[in-house]
């Protein structure tokens, strides 16, 4: 479990990191926490042979409370969010996901960028990224772009960045006042890639039916899926067991998830059923839905 | 944590090795440079059963920076193929058929991981960048996986001598099976499994082997929890005798019994490093470790039990399946449960009879090794039958423990197998256990959580630890681990030290050998030292450290060297101070006359006199201040008690979570209780582990598929509850040596209390639980809460 040869680069500006970025193309990986991307270069299962090291880049580090959204720098570490009161009350989707990720060590180090740049199918922050409509910004030489996580996450590992891209900031909106969201998961034990998680809102609208509802699910396909058939399906309808059990397991029914060691696919889709329904309940109850 | 106090025996020492180990400073074996070293990697197979027909490393051998690379034809050439067990002689049990091997692959690749080349290189980096240059052609073979493939005729053998893939058949009887059966109310079946898991020590395997071509002698540094097994098992195999052989061993992080072997790694690097003539080391990665290093509990048995109408178990026939992987461990082969499982089956329960078969099975999976209760599974079979007689016949649990166990001085007076029950508290520990638990109020509470949906559930077990136990009337000599040999001395400052041949691993016994003998002798425990590790010094035993033997038999081995050691210091001061050897006292390291403390000589001055001034003696008096003690075990007893838990499973999610843990215990007189309950939390971890977590899974097609840590899942603090640990008034057997060992007890029972209780929890929906192994998609399986799509 060594890493197999490469060259380190630490760039102290973005200008160098993306003219790094520009001259190496796919010989060069962008690294951040790393918290990811040395245990897959040590078990050789990924072997770039640039690294970018960005963590010496000062202008990728703020976190800012920008009005309609939050914002943070491409190395701002998942404990320095999760210890943030503007993120608990701005962003509480957010911030009840983040300790779910690994151990406190981890989240000492990981970013949140750099969860979304790697975009495991069943990490935690890409299915935050997409129940906020959270955009990312990624730059290169050849200029900017903003992305909207649905348009980012394309597969396991893969997403739209290009190989001479570099994503500097996520941009997660401010939950809308009066909404209620959840955010839960099955893990074998706390800090395990889940076996099933889902993050969920749920806004009210006159006379106490459902305004809007959010709902994705991760680590049941090669990206988070939002389920926008049922979002659509529960929006105006009244907020009961009744409703949040059928849309959990419309939810769950057309679910392909993956089958290993933990669980089966049948296993995991049940899981989804499950978890969906607590998520929509748990939502509605802080969006002022009696219990 | 207390203070030693005037007597250290009993007290929470604080253990002297934590400061060293807690701030880095340990010396494990990755911790050891030597000058000019080289470092090793294998080459491992990537399919579970094949013919190598070529491997060509000419690619590797020319990358710069290697500084060899060996193929099996190589090893071949340097070592001796071998039979697991040879030293032990374990390789010729009756009914049992020994394939030899060599240590990396000639022939066959056996299982995932098997290795195939050794890559030495002048970095670890060098040497797995040479391991990609490396090219293999194997020709896949049917591989043998399960019990039934292993049975199956049609499955080539996995070892080409042997024409089929059963290693060792046993039969053994006990008591009048056939009267039992034929007393009978009521015959009880069950067919349970006990699934793949590993003991996971911190610090994976690894070595440094340093040849001395002039003096023609090698230096082990070694991982062991037994440095002279190394000895004594690798001269036949790399053809170094076994006085040329020194083997040290500082801190060990863990072993949990797969370290008390000598594995096929440690020859090839030995080899390695005498044909370099410069020094190699080894250190296993996890993932190496994961899927190579051993893996043990793989086992099954049909049982058929004789019950009495109240639940009493009159006879009981077993037939035990072991699936102990390709190459038997060396030199205690894994086939040896074939026996022990059935030896340890009766437990404290007044079993008649007991006959049992049982057949260890070779498969293409890794080495079956030992794992802290080696027989644990016969343990769970009996806690799990017990549950399964109360279920059938409607009896309260508590209710059918109280009617098979042993009551204390009661007959019958010893088991099946002869051993005494002597001075066993089982009845005593589950009375204590139900009391606290709040057993018989249980029910009500379980039924209200149901009418909430919610499922709690409760289980209870009990067990015997032989650490070593009572011997059989009539037994002559030491079992196969031998007796204890301790050296005391007293040094030139004053300082005793205790040479002890066990090689703690985790245990402690840095502090619990020096509270002993501070007690014996007199002496402050800060001034005395504990050494071990070192070949050259310590005391040779097939095992340093296994079967939680150090607490009766380093204990005793120690106490009684200790008194010996006491009279010969006052002995001396007798003669030096012309006094009656009866006036005397010896404490904090000062020997002086009762009452008149004034005259009075200190342990150093006294170690002066016997190594500089010997004519101040009077003739004859012995001069030298050092006892080698030998102790057989005394008249030990049993260590034992019982587990009880209540669990909490979320039937949607199969998520189960603990709501309370308690051990009542007896291992004797405890030396050191903050230790002893370390020992039993750490058991039950380990068990939580087993049953909701971890499993050495294979895929049908032999594939090993718990690789790294995110397959293989250790229990953590979030799973493991506070443990809580009540102790019994112990029975004392001997008339010095009451420490009993304390090792293995946790985790040999636990699974059985933590699977009763999930299946109570699961009561409502039918389940009985026939696995130890009860992860949450296996829960939602047997609870049949799995919504259909």
């Amino acid at each position: 479990m060594k890493l197999p040869p490469l060259h380190h680069n630490t760039p102290a500006t973005l200008e160098e990191a993306l003219d790094l970025l520009g001259e190496h193309g796919d010989e060069a990986k962008v690294i951040a926490g790393g918290q990811s991307l040395v245990p897959m270069m040590a078990m050789r299962l990924a072997r770039p042979a640039q690294l970018v090291d960005i963590n010496g880049i000062a202008s990728l580090a703020a976190m800012e409370d920008r009005g309609d959204v939050l914002a943070f720098g491409a190395i701002v570490r998942e404990r320095a969010a999760e210890k943030s009161s503007v993120v608990a009350e701005r962003a509480p989707v957010l911030a009840e996901a983040l300790p779910h990720i690994g151990h406190v060590s981890i989240r000492n180090r990981g970013t949140i960028g750099g969860s979304l740049a790697h975009a495991d199918a069943s990490a935690e922050l890409p299915a935050v990224a997409m129940v906020t409509d959270a955009h990312v910004v990624v730059r290169s030489r050849r200029g900017e772009r903003i992305v909207a996580a649905e348009d980012f996450f394309v597969g396991h590992f893969t997403t739209s960045l290009a190989d001479d891209e570099c994503l500097v900031e996520v941009r997660v909106p401010a939950t809308l006042p009066g909404a209620g969201w959840s955010f839960q998961e099955v893990a074998r034990r706390q800090g395990d890639f889940a076996l099933i998680g889902v993050a969920a809102m749920v806004a009210l609208g006159g006379g106490g039916s459902i305004d809007t509802a959010r709902i994705c699910v991760f680590g049941v396909a090669e990206r988070p899926l939002r389920i926008r058939t049922v979002e659509d399906a529960l929006a105006g309808a009244a907020p009961s067991p009744e409703a949040f059990e059928a849309a959990a397991a419309d939810a769950a029914r057309d679910l392909e998830p993956p089958s290993d060691v933990h669980g089966s696919a049948a296993y995991r889709r049940h899981l989804a059923a499950v978890t969906v329904r607590r998520a929509l309940t748990a939502a509605a109850a802080r969006a002022g839905v009696p219990g | 944590m207390e203070a030693v106090g005037a007597r250290s025996i009993g007290a929470r020492v604080m253990r002297v090795e934590d400061p060293r180990i807690l701030t880095g400073r340990g010396q494990y074996v990755d911790d050891v440079t030597l000058p000019g070293m080289a470092h090793a990697v294998f080459l491992r197979s990537q399919v579970p059963h094949g013919r190598l027909l070529s491997l060509d490393v000419s690619e590797a051998r020319a990358l710069p920076g290697v500084v060899a690379v060996y193929t099996g034809e190589d090893i071949a050439r340097l070592t001796t193929a071998a039979q697991a067990g040879a030293v032990s002689g374990m390789n010729l049990s009756p009914d049992m058929k020994s394939p030899s091997f060599h240590s990396l692959a000639t022939d066959k690749v056996r299982h995932v991981g098997d290795p195939i080349a050794l890559v030495v290189a002048e970095s670890r980096y060098i040497a797995e960048d040479a391991l990609e240059l490396i090219v293999d052609d194997i020709e896949m073979l049917d591989p043998v996986v399960t019990y039934e493939d292993a049975l199956d005729p049609g499955k080539p053998p996995i070892f080409d001598e042997l024409e089929d893939n059963v290693y060792l058949t046993a039969e053994m009887a006990f008591g009048d099976i056939d009267a039992a059966f034929a007393e009978a109310d009521r015959i009880v079946r069950a067919s349970i499994q006990v699934h793949r898991h590993q003991p996971v020590p911190m610090e994976c395997r690894g070595l440094i082997a340093a040849w001395d071509p002039s003096a023609e002698h090698l230096t082990i540094h070694a991982s062991t929890q037994s440095p002279h097994m190394l000895r004594m098992v690798l001269p036949d195999q790399v053809g170094i005798p076994i006085e040329s052989i020194r083997v040290i061993a500082r801190d060990v992080g863990g072993g949990f019994g797969l370290k008390n072997s000598v594995t096929r790694e440690d020859v090839a690097i030995v080899a390695a490093a005498k044909d370099l003539g410069r020094p190699v080391k080894w250190t296993e990665d996890r993932l190496e470790h994961l899927a190579t290093a051993g893996h043990a509990r793989e086992e099954m048995a049909d049982l058929e039990a004789a019950v009495s109408a109240d639940g009493v178990l009159l006879g009981v026939r077993m037939d035990v399946k072991v699936n102990i992987g390709a190459y038997p461990s060396d030199p205690f082969p894994g086939a040896m449960q074939a026996y022990t499982i059935i030896m340890s089956f009766q437990g404290p329960t007044r079993l008649r009879a007991l006959a049992g078969t049982s057949a260890a099975l070779f498969s293409n999976k890794a080495t079956y090794v030992a794992y802290r209760g080696p027989w644990a599974t016969a343990d769970f079979l009996r806690e799990r039958l017990l549950d399964i007689v109360a279920d059938e016949l409607g009896i309260d649990p508590l209710d059918v423990r109280r009617r098979n166990y042993v009551v204390r001085d009661e007959p019958p007076l010893a088991m099946l197998t002869g051993r005494p029950f002597a001075g066993v508290t089982t009845r005593e520990s589950v009375e204590q256990a139900a009391g606290l638990m709040g057993w018989d109020a249980f029910g009500e509470r379980q039924r209200a959580a149901r009418r909430e949906g919610r499922y709690l559930g409760i289980g209870m077990a009990s067990y015997l630890e032989a650490a070593p136990g009572p011997r059989v009337p009539g037994q002559d000599g030491p079992d196969i681990m031998g007796y204890e040999t301790a050296h005391l001395s007293i040094e030139a400052g004053g300082q005793v030290v205790i040479v002890t041949r066990q090689q703690p691993h985790g245990q402690g016994h840095e502090t619990t050998l020096a509270q002993v003998a501070a007690d014996e002798l007199g002496v402050r425990f800060e001034d005395i030292t504990v050494r071990y590790g070192d070949t050259d010094i310590t005391p040779m035993a097939i095992v340093g450290t296994g079967g939680s033997r150090a607490a009766t038999m380093a204990n005793g081995a120690v106490l009684h060297a200790s008194r010996e050691l006491r009279g010969k210091v006052i002995s001396l001061a007798a003669d030096l101070l012309e006094a009656n050897p009866a006036d005397l006292e010896l404490a904090a390291g000062v020997v002086s006359v009762k009452g008149s403390p004034v005259v009075s000589l200190t342990l150093a001055e006294l170690a002066r006199v016997a190594s500089d001034e010997p004519h101040r003696l009077p003739a004859g008096a012995a001069s030298d201040l050092a006892v080698t003690r030998t102790y057989d075990g005394g008249r030990s007893g049993w260590s034992g008690g019982t587990h009880c838990c209540i669990v909490e499973v979320d039937v949607e999610t199969g998520i189960v979570s603990f709501e309370r843990y308690v051990v009542v215990e007896d291992c004797g007189v405890p030396v050191n209780p903050a230790i002893v309950e370390g020992q039993v939390r750490g058991g039950v971890a380990q068990a939580m582990g087993a049953v909701l977590l971890e499993h050495a899974a294979y895929g049908e097609d032999g594939q090993y598929l718990a690789g790294s840590f995110m397959d293989y899942l250790l229990p953590t603090t979030t799973v493991v509850p506070r443990i809580e640990i009540h102790h019994v008034q112990t029975v004392p057997t001997d008339p010095d040596v009451n420490f009993r060992g304390v090792g293995e007890g946790g985790m040999i029972v636990a699974p059985a209390a933590i699977v009763g209780a999930i299946e109570d929890a699961l009561r409502p929906f039918g389940v009985r639980a026939l696995e130890q192994h009860l992860p949450p998609a296996r829960i939602v399986e047997l609870a049949g809460t799995l919504r259909p799509r």
